[in-house]
């Protein structure tokens, strides 16, 4: 056995572009320290160092479910590292981080969205929705929430926030749905218990616990 | 210097309000630019760390970019309209329903609530090897890994490959071909307009590229005449899982028929070359001719005349022929008594 | 395909109050608001965090590394190489026997990466970017090995081996004993001669290190009324938990604090112990929720003693972020196997003869079990009255497996599953009926004989479930119907058995009747989402009378007092842990009789337990549980836990001793006779509709009906039934792995490569239905259920598919639109019959 041509796969991209260069940014550090900053180059490593633009974090008023949130926020920052590591949302999971499982979920405007795919600075000015806004404050829980809890849905529930975001999104767009469509309308969720039919269950029982809230 | 997937690299952010403002950032960061749409495809390729741009051009700011207009004949889909509006547009749905029937089927429901119609005709294709960071021809190096004896190449493409086997992946791509959508572009030298199928280049034209888009140009528009308005349309696409896939293959086709006959068609299949394919010899040989099966068989017979398997694709010989078939004779649809 | 509301649940559990009852288990609310903290939800002040370095090589030696420009980064505080990890540990049994470390195994980093993705160091630094940036600084210099992606290669003569001395997984007998001993990697090649078969489709039978045999093999076949031989691959598939397993780690006064995944709590922290070379008193951990396991977490893994080292050397707390693609490299798989069995069948379709022959792709590292437990569940599944079985577990270059979900049963299972099928076309039998006298029933006998004599079930009523299934999923209507096809659409109709191990014996369960009138369950399971980790204590509940709402279930940390527990796979939970739960109640029960003896008079077994109270039977003079409780303080010794009996683990004595004056302390082992090996099985049903002219294909209906004890908690067993029939489908319908031989990468990294079913991939409606016979052999009667349906789900599929297709399409799973459409195209099977990873 001869051995096989190993490729020098791994030595970067020949197209990869150079290396960053800090140049001029649009958005530039504000260098606001933050408390839990501690996931993108953190503001206390580079406190009293000279910033190079473009590294530092840039103070932004997100509206996170109902309230303004001050918070720091890097330029190429996801959402959802924002409300995990930044805001403590961690209801918010990351199962993929790539758009294909969508743990994720978040509504943005009461659409659903994969947070992992979204950078945060592209969410000024919107309404965003997380599990943790979905109860009201006295913990009555929201229909879709409490159709889980009558029927048991779900197992593992690492999927289970971002099933309930699409579906509380979905749900608006089609209040009576057919179980097809609810399925349809949450495919955009990976449960590797593969606990589909009673997650879809659950979820039909959140959709009618949604029409009998409206008509009580 | 070792390889991590994992943690987007650092960036500047750019979120220009006006399509000349974004121009003007392009023109200024030239080939260090990244242009971000709904971000789908770029955020792979940055997580990956296998891109890393300096400057990162968001669209999303970008007002006149969005939307669905109605126009004196017909309509102008703003690139950054999102392929759930794209869906539910009633226009579209009404008239141009098989622009709507191929958005529908792309990725994941919450993808299509971000991912932008530009961006789906714009992205990359998903070659495994390529996608993966080996450095092959498309990536700048001298080899096609999934074209050697022992590659895998089941996704691969069976026709006009060149030294690449890659394919496109879009699946509004055809669609758009066969509803001959023009598309607009905003650069350097000014405003552009080109056929849907002009915009797509296979690996003889430029093997790094799946369309015509130089560093600074934008996509900004997509308009369809009413010439295709409310034509016989047919789409399907078909792929490994009912969600989150990328086609095996999939076929568009726009029809008006007199009678039992085919007065005007238009064709294109994806999924078979790095290019979506408008199949105008097909279009020829059919127009004036019955619709039928037996049209459509000869149809599909033609259709993939040339084309060349490799290990593991020589399913989309068949599929090919098939999909090209039902696109113009139809296909029963199978009503069970239980 | 209805869209009609699902028929009205069965109803379960009758006579009992809590038992086959539906209940919201207590940690759902936490679950549905987002509070529920899995690992990587954890913070720590200070915390740092680490990025691996991952080999891209499937077999290389490390040469030297070179950190200098990544540790002189800013922000950047250790870095983490095998050089760092403790000796490997050896192993010392409950029953004193010292295990002594392979030096095959995994230790988390390594200087020899046997498979690409293997981790080789890790770098700790303030935040993620920052250890990003300075992991791509390093340099290494490798020096590529010899690699193996296909087990047939290494097997090849001259063929190259996967691991510097070997490529095959033995087990020499121990000496002076019967059993296999210890694993050791040997070489094995086998000739040209062997290969022959190869280039007629079929599998090479070479010399197989692993065989045994029962019954007259060769009359069995001269007997039968026909024979099949027929060579079958099925899918490498990651577990791919949606929670990546992510640790997080700190010290503090000598003791090591780890939060991360597992599916079994208790059994985790001497394996943490083992992993990190110290004591288990030193090691403290926690797992409250755990994103799936699959049989990937059994005891967590390896790899989170790598935060566990970082936040040693950095005094620090050390986050572990997992990533997906890591995940892919490490989070394990199912071996795939490479099979080939010969059956001769009776003309009623009875199995005269079974020749079973079966490659397992190990993987580089621990020996799988899937190729000898692939031969006994063949073996107890079609009752074969003669039968061969022989194995190679082969180490290949590819990530390390481990068991998922009905490991072997599964690969074995598909690999028979089409040959029965086929026989059942063959012989012009139905398909419910051939397997009907095939299979296993009552103490139904499975393997090879050990000193003369077979081991046995302790039951089986799989008929019952088929006979149920077959009614409840109208089976001879399906079959019945015509026409078969519509324009270009063809429905098929497919059945498959399935079984698995369903439990264990002997461990521990302990409770706290507190001076409240509460009770609190100690419950050392794992929390991965089956909720047998609550559910087995309803059992508890059930035994002592007490309503659930005073109860309340105490899980997911070590230093919460848990009892000795099993391991949380091989779906032995819900029936060691309720026999552990239902002794635990009946000490409780005891105690309490004794208490209301000892204060009110009389004779204990003149008092009975009942609505929260002990009282004289027949009326009378008694006390609340709340009273007991503040009475079994005051008598102290063996009623409040300052005694723990002599049979308990130590574990569980170090527990009671903790909670020790709390309450009445319950405690006890499972000690009740079983006379048999407990198995749950399933018969699976599925009808599918594929599309001639594309090959792509839907699943119309599906319903598994299952075999599996005493129903503890409806939803929950619904939710495995249909869940793991799931997974099973996913292996017939696209799940697999891809990898570029020639270059040993696999490229099928992410889902959307690799196919993990999705909700619009099985039917709106699926059906699951369980006959709720008791176990005889176990009280209470429940079973496991986690494995048994997998196999069903995979091999009702295949069968359905070559109903609809023939017999002439597929050799391997898993099936979708390319294999068919081929196929078709060629009238034979075109798809290349035995490479693996394809």
């Amino acid at each position: 056995m001869t051995e096989k041509p190993v490729p020098n796969l791994f030595e970067g991209a020949p197209n990869a572009v150079s290396r960053r260069n800090f140049i001029k940014g649009v958005i530039t550090s504000g260098v606001a320290v933050s408390s839990a900053g501690y996931l993108f180059r953190a503001s206390t490593l580079l406190h009293g160092q000279q910033v190079p633009t473009g590294v530092g974090e840039r103070l932004l008023t997100l509206n996170v479910n109902g309230q303004q949130r001050r918070v720091d926020v890097m330029k190429q920052e996801t959402l959802a590292w924002t409300l995990r590591y930044k805001l403590g949302l961690t209801g918010t999971k990351l199962g993929c981080d790539r758009a294909e499982c969508g743990s994720c979920t978040v509504l943005i405007d009461g659409i659903p969205h994969y947070s992992c795919s979204v950078l945060t600075h592209t969410v000024r000015g919107r309404k965003v929705q997380t599990i943790e806004g979905l109860a009201n404050a006295d913990g009555t829980l929201h229909p879709v929430q409490q159709g889980i809890i009558d029927e048991q849905g779900f197992q593992c529930a690492f999927c289970m926030s971002g099933f309930i975001m699409t579906a509380v999104g979905y749900l608006k767009t089609n209040p009576n749905p057919s179980r097809r469509e609810m399925a349809q309308g949450v495919s955009g969720c990976l449960c590797r218990c593969q606990d589909y039919d009673k997650i879809l269950t659950a979820l039909m029982r959140g959709a009618e616990n949604m029409r009998g809230a409206k008509l009580g | 210097m070792a390889v991590i997937r994992d943690v987007m690299p650092a960036f500047d952010l750019y979120q220009p309000g006006s399509i000349a403002d974004a121009q003007k950032l392009l023109a200024q960061h030239g080939s260090d630019a990244w242009v971000l749409a709904g971000g789908l495809d770029s955020f792979d390729w940055l997580k990956d760390r296998i891109k890393k741009p300096k400057a990162v051009v968001d669209l999303s700011g970008i007002e006149e970019l969005r939307g669905v207009r109605t126009t004196t004949d017909g309509i102008e889909i703003g690139a950054m309209t999102t392929l759930t509006d794209v869906v539910n547009h009633p226009v579209i749905k009404q008239k141009y329903d098989l622009l709507a029937q191929a958005a529908e089927v792309v990725a994941s429901p919450q993808i299509r609530n971000q991912g932008t119609i530009g961006g789906n005709v714009s992205q990359d294709t998903r070659c495994w090897y390529y996608r993966g960071g080996w450095p092959c021809y498309r990536a700048g190096g001298n080899i096609c890994y999934a074209d050697t004896p022992e590659g895998r190449n089941r996704e691969h493409a069976i026709l006009h490959a060149d030294r690449c086997v890659a394919v496109n992946p879009s699946d509004t791509a055809p669609a758009l071909i066969a509803l001959d959508a023009k598309f607009l572009l905003s650069t350097s030298k000014g405003e552009r307009v080109v056929d849907a199928e002009d915009y797509f280049i296979g690996p003889d034209i430029d093997i790094t590229r799946l369309h015509i888009l130089q560093p600074g140009d934008l996509l900004t528009a997509i308009r369809i005449s009413s010439t295709w308005a409310g034509a016989q349309f047919y789409f399907e696409k078909i792929r490994d899982r009912n969600v989150w896939d990328f086609p095996l293959m999939n076929v568009a086709s726009a029809m008006v028929t007199s009678g039992d006959n085919i007065d005007h068609i238009r064709i294109a299949v994806n999924g078979a070359a790095a290019r979506p394919l408008r199949l105008k010899a097909v279009e020829d040989a059919v127009r004036g001719k019955p619709r039928n099966a037996a049209t459509g068989e000869m149809a599909g017979k033609l259709a993939v005349q040339g084309a060349i398997p490799l290990q593991f694709n020589a399913y989309k010989i068949p599929l090919m022929r098939n999909l090209v078939k039902r696109s113009i004779g139809g296909v029963e649809e199978a009503t069970w008594t239980s | 395909m209805s869209e009609t509301a699902k028929p009205a649940e069965r109803q379960y559990g009758a006579g009992y109050k809590l038992i086959g009852k539906n209940y919201p288990t207590p940690d759902l609310y936490a679950k549905v608001t987002g509070q529920a903290k899995y690992a990587e939800d954890f913070r720590a002040d200070g915390m740092l965090f680490c990025k691996l370095l991952l080999s891209p090589m499937p077999h290389a030696r490390v040469r030297h590394i070179d950190a200098k420009a990544a540790l002189a980064m800013p922000g950047v505080k250790a870095i983490l190489t095998a050089n760092d990890l403790p000796a490997p540990a050896d192993t010392l049994t409950d029953n004193g026997t010292v295990i002594k470390a392979s030096k095959w195994g995994e230790r988390g980093l390594t200087n020899e990466p046997v498979y690409q993705g293997e981790p080789i160091l890790a770098v700790a630094a303030v935040d993620e970017l920052t250890a990003a940036e300075a992991i791509e600084k390093i340099e290494i210099d490798f020096e590529p090995l010899p690699f193996v992606i296909d087990p047939l290669d290494t097997l090849r003569p001259g063929g190259p081996n996967p691991r510097t001395d070997g490529n095959i997984w033995t087990r020499p007998a121990a000496p002076g004993s019967q059993g296999p001993g210890t694993p050791v990697v040997t070489e094995l090649k086998w000739t040209h001669a062997d290969f022959a078969e190869e280039k007629h489709g079929r599998l090479p039978m070479g010399k197989a290190p692993d065989e045994w045999t029962y019954g007259d093999l060769d009359s069995g076949f001269k007997n039968a009324a026909l024979v099949l031989d027929e060579t079958f691959v099925t899918p490498d598939t990651s577990h791919q938990t949606l929670e990546p397993r992510s640790a997080m780690a700190y010290w503090q006064n000598g003791k090591v604090y780890i939060h991360t995944g597992t599916q079994s709590t208790a059994q985790t922290l001497p394996a943490i112990a083992r992993w990190l070379n110290i004591s288990p008193d030193n090691v403290v951990f926690i797992s409250e929720y755990t994103g799936g396991g699959f049989g990937s977490k059994i005891t967590g893994g390896v790899s989170m003693i790598i935060a566990a080292l970082l936040a040693k050397k950095t005094n620090t707390p050390v986050m572990m972020r997992i990533s997906r693609e890591e995940e892919t490299f490490i989070g394990r798989a199912r071996p795939g196997f490479q099979g080939r069995m010969k059956v001769g069948f009776g003309k009623d379709g009875r199995i005269t003869a079974l020749d079973m022959f079966v490659i397992c792709d190990n993987g580089p590292y621990d020996a799988v079990g899937d190729a000898p437990s692939s031969g006994r569940i063949v073996s107890l599944l079609y009752q074969p009255q003669a039968m061969r079985w022989r194995g190679l577990t082969v180490l290949t270059n590819t990530p390390p497996r481990s068991a998922q979900s009905s490991p072997g049963g599964l690969q074995g299972i598909v690999i028979m599953e089409p040959i029965i099928a086929k026989a059942g076309r063959r012989l012009g039998l139905d398909q419910v009926a051939i397997r009907r006298v095939n299979c296993p029933e009552g103490k139904a006998p499975f393997g090879p004989p050990v000193q003369g004599k077979r081991q046995y079930a302790t039951s089986a009523f799989l008929k019952e479930a088929l006979d149920r299934g077959a009614e409840q999923f109208k089976w001879n209507e399906r079959v019945a119907r015509t026409p078969k096809r519509i324009g270009t659409k063809v429905r098929g109709v497919g059945v498959s058995l399935s079984c698995y191990v369903g439990g264990t014996i002997g461990f521990d369960g302990l409770l706290v009747i507190r001076p409240d009138g509460r009770v609190t369950f100690q419950s050392g399971i794992g929390n991965l989402g089956t909720e047998s980790v609550i559910d087995v204590h309803r059992a508890g509940a059930e035994v002592l009378g007490v309503p659930w709402e005073k109860c309340e279930v105490v899980w997911g940390n070590t230093t919460k007092n848990l009892p000795f527990t099993c391991v949380s796979g091989g779906s032995q939970t819900t029936h060691a842990m309720t026999r552990a739960a239902y002794a635990t109640a009946m000490d409780a029960k005891k105690k309490l009789q004794e208490i209301a003896a000892k204060k009110l008079g009389g004779k204990p077994e003149q008092y009975e337990v009942a609505n929260e109270r002990v009282f004289r039977k027949g009326g009378g003079a008694g006390m609340s549980l709340a009273q007991a409780a503040k009475y079994a303080i005051q008598l102290g010794g063996i009623y409040d836990g300052h005694e723990a009996p002599a049979d308990v683990h130590k574990l569980t004595k170090a527990s009671v001793a903790s909670l020790a004056g709390q309450g009445l302390v319950a405690a006890a082992k499972d000690n009740y006779p079983r006379d048999g090996s407990t198995f749950s099985y399933v018969a699976s049903f599925a009808e599918i509709e594929v599309d001639l002219e594309t090959g792509k294909y839907d699943i119309v209906d599906f319903l598994a009906s299952g075999d599996v004890g005493t129903v503890i908690h409806p939803r929950a067993l619904g939710g495995q039934m249909l869940g793991r029939s799931t997974l099973g489908i996913g292996h017939a319908i696209g799940q697999k792995w891809v990898f570029d031989p020639h270059y040993g990468q696999m490229v099928s990294v992410r889902f959307y490569q690799s196919k993990p079913p999705t909700i619009l991939d099985v039917p709106v409606d699926m059906q699951w239905t369980a006959l709720d016979i008791p176990d005889p052999e176990t009280p209470v009667g429940a079973r496991g259920v986690g494995e048994p349906p997998v196999a069903g789900g995979c091999g009702a599929i295949l069968n359905a598919l070559s109903d609809a297709l023939g017999d002439e399409v597929f050799q391997r799973a898993p099936v979708n639109a390319d294999t068919i459409l081929t196929s078709l195209e060629a009238g034979r099977p075109r798809q290349h019959p035995l490479m693996a990873h394809i």
